[in-house]
């Protein structure tokens, strides 16, 4: 059986362990790969307007798979981590698939959902492996397989490898390496590793000089003593991630600037950067500059602001190099 | 202490009549106006949902009027709403407004909080006669649903254009009026009797339902008083979401009289999962209203808002397999009175056309959703 795995959303977090499930139960998986400018017309065409970007982005992946493969495969997960939900969106995102392909195409969606527990978790996974294979040791086998990959992944992303380096296992270049100025790249894994809708914004900063800082690579005891400061805790799953990094490099100075990715009109997001921009202001932190990103954002504009915004870390760097130098005399 | 919430439809008369009846001091923000959204507008965040900010804006016109406690329901989501208190209470303490955000959370970890927030806010009234209080608001709340209830479904057939609207309008007073259970038997008769006295004429009838977004289809400033633009224009008219189900959240939905089960159940094949805010029962309850042989469906939508995002993106599946004509409507600050109408009007004469043929028997080509 061909199943094909949509390159969007939560595949920027979950894709090598899917595939590697899906492959070792012996199915021919098939991606849909980087996003690209037809993938993402397509989306934009058939999804919502008012959709984010990232829906419209996993609409375009989901068509492009739709003639060539036996089923889909888009998994709900409804929350990754003890009280608390993923976003509305991917809540629904099965169901919206389904809308988009119609009938053509079944979708094999499991439910993850950390709230009902672990037994309803691992029924859930095993009831999928039944799908492919009657032997329920292969399933376990592959369950754990699967698992040690995704770790790996994981691990790789906070030691500063990018989405793309870490699924192959190297990359010709960390996103951190110690260079003068450091910059943390904030935002949902997709709106930070998608090179096409980011424009690589990873990358370029990476040959500006500029070394980058993920929420992955922000160690999780910060982000998550960060969280326990806060009045009202947040409970999306990922926006923690991304509350937690940037509250941690603006406290303690983990980066000499921050970088906030949104994609229009994240609702989650919404909410969070009123809290982030207030909390990093009142801490006094670090300079912030959040770029709101759409299908419509224009590239030169773009590298624009980022441009200045580096300029800007670098005077106010200087400067502070300066100040520095002249208490020591 | 100067209590205030947010205006949402009948709201006001529901838990103003708990303040009276406790004799605590409250105060109402200013209706809703044009002001009111710009405010909201102007001091919200950058496409944070509609309701956040028309609420905001309720908050700052109150805040101006005296008001210094403002009374906010927040949650655990998934949904943005359970994060409002929060948000609004950071923006406006930014703006340098001098006031106390209290916000209810009713999920059973955070009860306690609530309960010492409760407290405060009683200001040493008993905690039965808070009780008492809630509760004869409660059954005010039913009424008012069920009247509500009445003008929609008789609205269509006015021979003055708004005869309905001005004796709803006088039931909301008696029921206001009302301070005993004795009282409020007797205008429950007295508003029915006024409500079905408005003259009525003989019209072709259609029947169109309402379902969408909590907030934007309970308050009717906010959406462009769908409800009475359908009414004008000879529909029958049902919504699926009455105040009560808000205040109750049991599931039961007393006012229409069938559980939320039904619905997810029905909303099953299309959309298995919930999806926070009302998104399963937009599609439930079109498929619902499709079976209780409605003509249309209008889908009422705040902009950017999640759950109905997904149902909107649904919803043309459901029309196209059953038959059933959607609008989805988009609301946010920008949304034009005039292009409402002219897509309401539009609408209704499609139902129309629909029922007409259908009562003939020709065969319609399933209408996708515009
Ligand atoms: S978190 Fe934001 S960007 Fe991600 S799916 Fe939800 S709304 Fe879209
Ligand atoms: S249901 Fe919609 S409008 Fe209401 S809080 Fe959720 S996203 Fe906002």
């Amino acid at each position: 059986m061909k199943v094909g795995i949509p390159g969007g959303l939560l595949y920027y977090r979950y894709g090598r362990l899917w595939n590697s499930f899906l492959h070792a139960l012996g199915a021919e998986v098939v991606e849909s790969g980087e996003t690209t400018r037809s993938i993402l017309n397509s989306g934009v065409s058939k999804a919502e307007n008012e959709s984010c970007l990232p829906v419209k982005v996993f609409y375009g992946h989901v068509l492009a798979l739709k003639e060539k493969v036996d089923a889909l495969f888009v998994p709900r997960l409804v929350s990754v981590k003890r009280r608390t939900h993923t976003c509305p969106k991917m809540l629904g995102l099965p169901d919206m698939a389904k809308a988009a392909v119609g009938d053509a195409v079944p979708v094999i969606s499991p439910t993850i959902d950390f709230q009902s527990g672990l037994w309803h978790n691992y029924r859930a996974v095993y009831s999928l492996g039944r799908i492919f294979t009657s032997d329920p040791r292969r399933i376990i086998a592959a369950g754990v397989t699967a698992w040690r990959e995704h770790r790996l992944y994981l691990e790789r992303l906070t030691l500063g490898l990018d989405h793309r380096g870490a699924l192959r296992g190297e990359a010709d270049r960390l996103l951190c390496e110690g260079r003068d100025l450091r910059i943390g790249v904030i935002g949902h894994h997709y709106n930070v590793y998608d090179t096409f809708t980011t424009m690589s914004l990873l990358e370029r900063l990476g040959s500006m000089g500029v070394d980058v800082m993920t929420a992955d690579m922000v160690p999780e005891k910060l982000r998550e003593r960060e969280l326990k400061r806060l009045p009202k805790d947040i409970y999306w799953s990922y926006e923690q991630e991304v509350a937690g990094a940037i509250l941690a490099c603006s406290r303690y100075r983990l980066v000499d600037g921050i970088i906030f990715m949104i994609s229009f009109p994240c609702g989650p997001d919404s909410i969070v950067r009123v809290l982030c921009e207030q909390e990093n202001r009142l801490m006094g932190g670090v300079p912030m500059l959040t770029l709101v990103m759409d299908e419509h954002t224009g590239e030169g504009g773009f590298l624009t602001r980022i441009e200045a915004f580096v300029d800007m870390l670098w005077r106010r760097k200087r400067r502070e190099a300066e100040e520095l130098e002249a208490v020591a005399v | 202490m100067r209590i205030t919430w947010p205006h949402m439809g009948s709201l006001e008369f529901v838990l103003g009549s708990v303040f009276e009846e406790l004799g605590l001091d409250y105060v109402l923000p200013p209706p809703n106006s044009q002001r009111t959204l710009e405010l909201g507008a102007r001091h919200g965040p950058e496409f944070a949902c509609f309701p956040l900010k028309t609420t905001l804006g309720n908050f700052i016109e109150a805040l101006e009027a005296g008001a210094d406690v403002l009374i906010m329901v927040a949650g655990r989501g998934p949904c943005r709403f359970g994060y409002y208190a929060e948000t609004q209470r950071r923006i406006l303490a930014e703006a340098g407004y001098d006031f106390e955000m209290v916000p209810l959370e009713f999920e059973p970890s955070r009860l306690p909080l609530t309960v010492k927030r409760l407290n405060r806010l009683k200001q040493g009234r008993s905690w039965a006669s808070l009780y008492r209080a809630i509760k004869f608001a409660l059954h005010k709340a039913h009424l008012i649903d069920r009247l509500e209830q009445q003008a929609l479904h008789q609205r269509w057939q006015d021979r003055e254009k708004g005869a309905t609207t001005g004796a709803l309008k006088r039931c909301y007073r008696m029921v206001w009026e009302a301070g005993t259970y004795a009282d409020l038997a007797r205008v429950e008769e007295e508003a029915f009797a006024l409500l079905r006295s408005v003259p009525r004429v003989e019209r072709e009838e259609i029947k169109i339902g309402i379902v969408g977004e909590f907030y934007l289809v309970l308050e009717p400033y906010f959406n462009l008083n769908v409800e009475e633009q359908l009414g004008d224009l000879g529909a029958y008219v049902e919504r699926n979401i009455y105040l009560t189900d808000w205040l109750r959240p049991s599931g039961e939905r007393p006012v229409l009289g069938h559980h939320e089960h039904g619905s997810e159940r029905l909303a099953a094949p299309y959309l298995s999962h919930r999806v926070g805010g009302e998104g399963i029962f937009s599609v439930g309850d079109t498929i619902l209203f499709q079976r209780l042989g409605f003509d249309g469906v209008v889908q009422l939508m705040p902009f950017t808002c999640m759950p109905e995002t997904i149902a909107k993106s649904i919803l043309p599946q459901v029309s196209k397999d059953l038959g059933i004509p959607v609008l989805s409507l988009v609301i946010d600050e920008l949304t034009g009175m005039a292009g409402v109408a002219t897509r309401l009007e539009a609408f209704a004469d499609l139902a129309r056309f629909r029922r007409r043929a259908r009562a003939d028997g020709i065969e319609l080509a399933p209408q996708p959703a515009f």
